[in-house]
């Protein structure tokens, strides 16, 4: 075990009351390279509220896409920028193909993405819409990638399905290496991200970062995964939101 | 040395938040107040206004997002700027007077315009504010340039604008001014009205394709 990861998808309460179910999608995995290295690869999506099948592409969007990196991975223990544009076109047909089979408009389809595949070398990460992944730059200081890309209105954002040609997509590949990151989607933007100084609120990671790296055994992680649901659902983070919310944390032994 | 820790028993978690203003949702109601309006409907309008006041204060979230003001014609008058419904105090509105509907609109769409500058001169987020008209009659103004401002701005997706009529309003004038469908109220069912305005309200954030706004389905107060 390189990589200790947990990660929680909870539903909203608006979304409970509306009994519209969770939107929100997360898949991760590890996989071993040649080197002895392990990549860790990670994949986070939200579906907008107001389309029809957002959660059926949220979860479809993450699980086909870190499907698809770790076969990659497998067969040729490298990736680049241009694979992960491939991927994103192909899934830009498939919900296309999903679509034009119900005779419905892609739009119905919308879904946010964010993703980070991390070996001990490089790391590549890429995103389209908002939330954020959030990276190590320092001990316990952390940094967001890309700033959450929103449109005038707090709710309105760009999706995976907006443009065939991935006009939104934000891509880099980082020659470093990186040791913790976190990625979630918007529901927990105003509570960890600070707008007026475009910055990340330390403390919250802090805090839970601390007792990742504790963490020894595959054992340790379940009881972290299910308090980290149990945190998510908890009063003093429904009290400031009532989205879907998903967070990724993950750090390396 | 991990044996010494409980996993079971650490309080995972922080509750250090981010200290940001929650994003806002601004919306208007320009409510006729002409003398067609005394006796009954009125009486059911303060009421109505009132259940929304209650149904929003129920809600952390929209308490703290959904700004009500309030314009009433005639005259024009800003009876309420914008506030969060903890500090919205609407008074009993009077029935008097003729209905300058045209001139409400604008001074509606003109203090949209000047809320959104003011959240982002102070950086606070917003969703896109809701006009919502209400009259049982007809504009005793001009209402062109009404209807031109509020089709550019729904172009625009500047704003979204719902004219909602009573009893006798005019429909054919309200259609020339509002881009959606104009609904009428089902008898004087104000407080069904803004029980579902309420609601409506706040699934604001819920993030959407296209601009598209989240409206419940009118059920129960709207006549089909």
């Amino acid at each position: 075990m390189i990589w200790k990861a947990i990660g929680q998808t909870i539903t909203g309460t608006s979304h409970l009351q509306s009994e519209r179910g969770c939107e929100d999608a997360l898949s991760f995995k590890t996989q071993a390279l040649p080197n002895g290295d392990e990549a860790l690869i990670c994949c986070v999506s939200d579906g907008a509220g107001s389309a029809v099948h957002a959660a059926q592409a949220s979860s479809y969007t993450v699980q086909t896409t870190v499907q698809t990196i770790t076969e990659l991975l497998h067969a040729t223990g490298a990736i680049e920028e241009n694979n992960i544009i491939e991927i994103l076109e192909q899934l830009y047909e498939d919900l296309q193909q999903m679509a034009s089979e119900k005779e419905e408009h892609i739009n119905e389809y919308s879904c946010t993405l964010l993703g980070a595949v991390i070996t001990e070398f490089y790391a590549l990460f890429f995103q389209v819409g908002d939330g954020a992944i959030i990276r190590d730059t320092n001990p316990d200081q952390y940094a967001p990638v890309w700033w959450p890309h929103n449109g005038e209105y707090s709710n309105t954002t760009a999706f995976l399905v907006d443009d065939p040609n991935m006009g939104h997509l934000r891509i880099i590949r980082l020659q470093e290496t990186i040791k913790e990151i976190a990625i979630f989607t918007d529901g927990l933007q105003l509570l960890t991200l600070n707008n007026e100084s475009l910055s990340v609120h330390q403390p919250f990671f802090q805090d839970l970062f601390k007792w990742l790296r504790m963490a020894t055994q595959e054992e340790h992680l379940q009881v972290l995964d299910r308090k980290l649901g149990e945190y998510l659902n908890s009063e003093p983070i429904n009290n400031r939101t009532d989205d879907d919310k998903t967070l990724f944390l993950a750090t390396r032994f | 040395m991990d044996e010494y820790i409980s996993f079971e028993q650490i309080p995972f978690g922080s509750e250090s938040f981010a200290d940001n203003p929650e994003p806002r949702c601004p919306c208007v109601l320009l409510l006729d107040t002409s003398g067609s309006m005394s006796g009954k409907p009125i009486a059911q309008l303060n009421e109505g206004i009132q259940t929304l006041k209650k149904e929003l204060l129920a809600d952390p979230l929209a308490s703290k997002r959904v700004e009500i003001a309030i314009v009433t014609f005639g005259p024009v008058t800003v009876e309420s700027d914008f506030t969060t419904v903890g500090n919205f105090f609407p008074r009993p509105l009077h029935a008097e007077n003729d209905t300058p509907m045209g001139a409400a609109i604008n001074l509606g769409i003109d203090m949209v315009t000047r809320r959104k500058n003011e959240y982002k001169a102070h950086g606070i987020g917003y969703y896109k504010p809701w006009i919502i008209l209400i009259t049982d009659g007809a504009p005793t103004d001009s209402h062109s340039k009404a209807a031109m401002l509020v089709r550019e701005g729904e172009a625009m997706s500047s704003f979204a604008f719902f004219a909602i009529g009573v009893e006798d309003a005019n429909f054919d004038i309200l259609r020339e001014i509002s881009v959606r469908q104009p609904l009428k109220l089902k008898g004087l069912m104000f407080r069904e009205f803004f029980i579902w305005l309420s609601g409506s309200l706040k699934s604001v954030s819920s993030k959407n394709p296209g601009n598209k706004v989240n409206l419940l389905p009118p059920t129960g107060w709207a006549e089909v």
